[in-house]
């Protein structure tokens, strides 16, 4: 499956804003199910340095520096990916989660893809003995972890209210938990502290879905935007799962991943400073559609 | 020979003196003593010292200690407890913890050996990674710290090392070796604490310093700095000490370090990056700054790639070391080898990366993330103490601080053991050590306590300097196994103690290397806006004082003092200041009480006292300790309440000359550098101001001779008014005297002349030469003043000058300061993008 995939992150100030500093993290990732064809970021007003490295979780970040007093700004991300994932079933055969967890601690690796990285609390998923609880249920002694993991996911899915008014950024995982709503990055956080209470490896995604389903299906919560989800560690054989609890699935052709970090902090698509303005207003529009 | 061989005979009362010490001192069952040793009797340093100490008579004792607790007030060495707006006194032992020459060598060997072992992780850790692909270390004894900086990794260090100062807490265990008990890499507290301790004993008891050979600190601070100065890549480099600001806990420990290396103190708000530089916004623009030495914990250092909602850091820093751009001691994610997790490995680690075995053992430590090791910690759990893998806090619990599960209620044990067996790498498990005592002085005996001495160890040139001495914590309680100075513990100074004499090096570098400099230094924004402040409140609060006398004069001297109405417009002067909230009709006398000595009214002398104390404890490394002192007493005398209307005058009067004081000292004793300019500044502004203020009130247009006889009683101008005019007071003279007189150092013309003198010698912000906001405004107040005629003078003239200078106020503020109107402090980006 190829997408087109444009992303434009606008944001309008109270006053004139003199300088800015910005992360993005607006790359696609390219991995062994996905492939970035072409990209291209275009930034008004013209930034005075652009310089990309590629950070400790091997996400390409665009450091950029505007000088010129300006009073909005504008992202405008173009990317043409083609993905081929084809997702395990959810009662397929799998190890038994304790011995995930075993493996995951046996690793000899600090990078990126070792799950080692994955098990402790982070700056936004603290764990939490009450999410721990919750997870726990299902993961009864032995069961395999693809089948356990669909579990906990499905009754996120099941047993939390997507409301986007509820909850902001900075609202902390507790209370997402006691309410039980929130939306799709609040969701993958919950799932992320649960499984990780438990001592299982689990990575915050963000990426896009596609916009508008294949007919006669249903349209996804979250096509509009920057979606998120979990990706878990499932042991050695199967190695890394993506789970969405927003839409209860498991992550095949419809999802694109764009960055793969601990929580939201690791991959946040743009964030900066600016000097000059409290005042700040932000919309993003993705549209995510697929080449024919 | 008579007199000899009396004195052979007499058993000398020192010798019963340390004898009674001795019997008196009850040392606690199987754990070392510092001061007695195995055989019962004292140590042979301790014995010198005692012996020594013995001659002083219990007076002059007692008046040493006095002596030191009050310098240590005086110099205003205080500890802020987590969670406490106050700053408290520092609690010193008045006794130093002694250890040996021979011994210290040991300890010293053994420090430096684990600082350049702890280097050599760290070097492999961010850097090759061979430890963790090896197996030598468990990844995920790394992984799980908060101190494991990914953004950092792979980044080589600007000036090649992580850790330029190290720090290691050593406790004496039962079997009378010294074992480390934590490692201090992120940014290690105390060194400058040792330093005022040292001071402040050494001063109290110069005798017996003297004669007890103690090895001095100096040359260690001598070497930090120089090797801090050694590792920016140019001559000369400026170095900030980078502190949260006068809330962190030990405020006061970074101003004296700033203060004694000769660095800049700054915060996170004072620096700004660019291009791929970090700069320090200064009233004379962005200036590079070379070398950082932080306090304040990686993860708050740059919002834009870590703790995102931190305030106390530099946006775009770590960038910059990528570029090698700034050098930070110690380097970001130094920390994570504080690490409990680690503990177990080191002792592998040290043979093999330095081919030796560790010289000092630290205490047996099992990390659950092996399953070895936790079964072994599951099955006798109540025998072990248990502290978190990578943190203060043991996970699940809220305090923080060690857990012993021996004493834990059942169900809370469980729920522990439960925890161990989930998640086993969040836990360690230590086995319990009691720790030597040492003595303290209470009440006119020894008793033992138990202790724990911070040692400091410097990367230099010439490998690790160790400080001889350090920071000792001694815990209040006999059972006390962790010490924290949160916990009611006091402080003592660390005497390494030396058979023969010590070398009196100071901090004064060699001559042929230092550049002869007239002007030092350069002053950041914020400090020049605390110095301009620190003037405009002690000015204020003058003013008020002021105001407060004349209100109650005819009590004093009944039938000349001011009369009703004049009464009323000092007393409605009061309340629009804010000094008091008692409306007209009050009593004059509870008036005045409340304008001068109000907790809750902003504008009363005590408020605003206290306001310029604030400030100047932001100063604290730039203020002489005399100013500090003096502001303090002011602050203290003020907040206590006077008995009656004729204290509350005195007090009065006794603060107006304090305040005199503090403006001598300050004209005295600062260097005319740029900011004395601003601490002149903010008194000569604001004196204008409520001269102004003043020629409005009493000299408007309709004013009586009581009236004004209130103004020059005022301004000070009694005796020039009178030896210059010899009739009673009138409008035209006495507004000519306030306001336009260039030669009457309270008139208004003669502060505007100084602030234009001031904004002359300052440095210019911009290019292209154009005249700038401040130096516009003042120059033309300046002509304004002295082209009037008094004659001329009206109410409204009068108003508008008060606004005038009210807008030079702005100016200056908003072209110097950062948080002025054209306010600098970056905002995060937020929402979910």
């Amino acid at each position: 499956m190829i997408y087109d995939i444009r992303h434009v992150t606008s944001y309008s100030y109270g006053s004139q804003v003199s300088f800015a500093r910005c992360s993005l993290r607006l790359t696609p990732l390219t991995d062994a199910h996905q492939k970035l064809i072409s990209h291209s970021i275009e930034i008004k007003p013209k930034p005075a340095t652009r310089t990309t490295r590629t950070d400790f979780f091997g996400i390409p970040t665009e450091s950029i520096v505007i000088e010129t007093p300006h009073k909005a700004l504008r992202i405008d991300s173009r990317s043409r990916v083609e993905v081929d994932r084809v997702p395990p079933a959810r009662d397929a055969g799998s190890s038994a989660w304790e011995s995930v967890r075993e493996a995951a601690l046996d690793c000899a690796s600090l990078d990126a893809h070792a799950p080692v990285g994955y098990v402790f609390s982070s700056a936004l998923v603290p764990i939490q003995p009450a999410v721990t609880r919750y997870a726990a249920q299902s993961f009864p002694s032995s069961r395999g972890i693809l089948a356990a993991t669909a579990d906990l996911m499905r009754r996120i899915h099941s047993e939390f209210r997507y409301d986007p008014k509820a909850t902001v950024i900075s609202t902390p995982l507790a209370e997402v938990f006691e309410k039980r709503h929130g939306v799709c990055q609040d969701f993958a956080h919950v799932m992320i502290a649960g499984l990780r209470g438990l001592g299982l490896p689990a990575a915050y995604v963000s990426g896009y879905l596609r916009t508008y389903p294949p007919a006669g299906q249903e349209r996804l919560q979250g096509a509009d935007a920057t979606h998120a989800w979990v990706s878990v560690w499932c042991g050695n054989e199967t190695g890394w799962v993506g789970f969405d609890p927003t839409n209860d699935l498991l992550i095949g052709n419809d999802h694109i991943v764009l960055a793969v970090g601990r929580d939201f902090s690791d991959v946040s698509p743009v964030d900066g400073v600016i000097v000059g303005s409290r005042r700040q207003k932000l919309s993003v529009a993705v549209d995510v559609v697929p080449v024919e | 020979m008579a007199r000899e061989g009396s004195q052979a005979k007499r058993v000398r009362p020192r010798d019963r003196k340390v004898a009674q010490w001795t019997r008196d001192y009850a040392r606690l069952p199987g754990i070392p003593d510092e001061f007695i040793g195995e055989d019962g009797a004292p140590r042979a340093v301790w014995s010198r010292y005692f012996d020594a100490f013995a001659n002083l008579s219990p007076d002059d004792i007692e008046r040493r200690f006095r002596a030191a607790d009050r310098h240590l007030r005086d110099a205003g060495v205080t500890y802020r407890a987590p969670g406490d707006a106050d700053e408290r006194a520092w609690p010193l032992s008045h006794v130093p913890l002694l250890i040996g020459d021979a011994e210290w060598q040991q300890i010293a060997a053994g420090i430096a050996q684990r600082a350049t072992l702890l280097e050599a992780v760290l070097q492999d850790l961010y850097g090759d990674g061979r430890l963790i692909a090896d197996g030598a270390v468990p990844a995920a004894a790394i992984a799980g710290s908060p101190e494991f900086l990914r953004a950092v990794a792979g980044v080589k260090p600007p000036g090649g090392r992580y850790l330029h100062l190290y720090a290691a807490d050593i406790g004496r265990g039962p079997d009378g070796r010294w074992w480390v008990l934590g490692d201090r890499t992120q940014a290690p507290s105390g060194a400058g604490y040792a330093l005022e301790n040292r001071l402040v004993l050494s001063r109290a008891f110069t005798d017996l310093y003297k004669s007890m050979n103690v090895e001095r600190v100096a040359p260690f601070f001598e070497a930090f700095r120089d090797s801090l100065r050694a590792s920016a890549d140019r001559d000369e480099p400026r170095i900030g000490v980078l502190t949260p600001g006068p809330f962190s806990e030990t405020y006061f420990e970074h101003a004296t370090l700033a203060r004694y290396l000769g660095f800049l103190l700054v915060e996170g708000d004072d620096l700004a990056v660019s291009g791929d530089r970090v700069h320090i916004r200064t009233v004379a623009g962005l200036k590079r700054l070379d070398v950082l030495l932080r306090r304040v914990d990686s993860n708050s250092l740059d919002p834009l790639e870590l703790d995102a909602s931190s305030q106390l850091g530099v946006p775009g820093l770590i960038d910059v070391l990528r570029k090698n751009g700034v050098v930070v001691a110690n380097m970001p994610g130094a920390g994570v080898i504080e690490a409990r997790s680690l503990l177990g490995f080191l002792p592998s680690l040290s043979r093999r990366l330095l081919g030796q075995d560790l010289a000092m053992p630290h205490i047996a430590t099992w990390w659950c993330g092996q399953v070895s090791a936790r079964e072994e910690v599951l099955s006798r759990l109540d025998d072990f103490v248990v502290e978190g893998a990578y943190g203060p806090t043991v996970p699940g619990f809220s305090h923080s601080g060690a857990v012993l599960p021996a004493e834990l209620p059942p169900a809370v044990r469980d729920r522990l053991r439960d925890a161990i067996a989930t998640r086993g790498m969040d836990y360690v498990a230590q086995e319990q050590v009691r720790l030597s005592t040492t003595p303290v002085w209470d009440d006119g005996k020894l008793a033992p306590r138990p202790f724990v001495l911070r040692v400091f160890a410097a990367a230099t040139e010439h490998g690790w300097e160790i400080m001889p001495g350090g920071f000792c914590r001694i815990a209040e309680r006999l059972d006390s196994r962790a010490v924290s100075m949160g916990e009611g513990a006091r402080a003592a100074d660390v005497w390494v103690v030396s058979d023969h004499a010590v070398s009196t090096a100071s901090l004064l570098p060699a001559v042929d290397n230092v550049r002869i400099r007239r002007i030092t230094g350069l002053l950041p924004s914020r400090a020049a806006d605390n110095l301009f402040w620190l003037g405009r409140y002690l000015e204020r609060a003058e003013a008020t004082l002021r105001l407060v006398r004349s209100l109650s004069a005819p009590q004093r001297d009944p039938g000349k003092g001011p009369l009703h109405h004049a009464i009323e417009r000092i007393q409605r002067l009061l309340i629009s200041w804010g000094a008091t909230s008692l409306g007209a009709r009050a009593q004059t006398a509870s008036i005045a009480a409340d304008a001068l000595q109000s907790e809750e009214q902003f504008g009363s002398a005590l408020s605003l006292v206290r306001a310029a104390q604030r400030n100047a404890s932001s100063l604290r490394e730039r203020l002489s300790p005399d100013a500090w002192q003096v502001i303090t007493q002011t602050a203290e005398r003020l907040a206590k309440p006077a008995d009656d209307e004729e204290a509350v005058i005195r007090l009065a009067e006794i603060t107006l000359q304090e305040l005199a004081s503090f403006s001598g000292l300050s004209q005295e004793n600062m260097n005319r550098a740029v900011g004395w300019r601003f601490l002149r500044m903010g008194r000569r502004i604001e004196r204008a101001v409520n001269t102004a203020r003043f020629a409005r009130q009493f000299a408007y247009d309709e004013a009586t001779a009581e009236d004004l006889d209130v103004l020059l009683t005022l301004v000070d101008c009694q005796i020039t008014y009178r030896s210059r005019y010899l009739v009673a007071p009138l409008l035209a003279p006495v507004r000519d005297l306030a306001v336009l007189d260039p030669y009457n150092p309270r008139s208004v013309a003669f502060q505007v002349e100084e602030v234009n003198e001031h904004i002359a010698s300052l440095p210019s912000l911009k290019e292209g030469g154009l005249i700038e906001r401040p130096q516009r405004l003042a120059v033309a107040l300046q002509a304004t003043l002295t082209t009037a005629e008094a004659s001329a003078l009206n109410a409204s003239w009068l108003f508008a000058l008060e606004q005038d200078l009210l807008s030079l106020a702005d100016a200056i503020g908003s072209h110097y300061f950062p948080h002025g109107a054209s306010a600098t402090r970056p905002e995060k980006l937020t929402g979910l993008a």
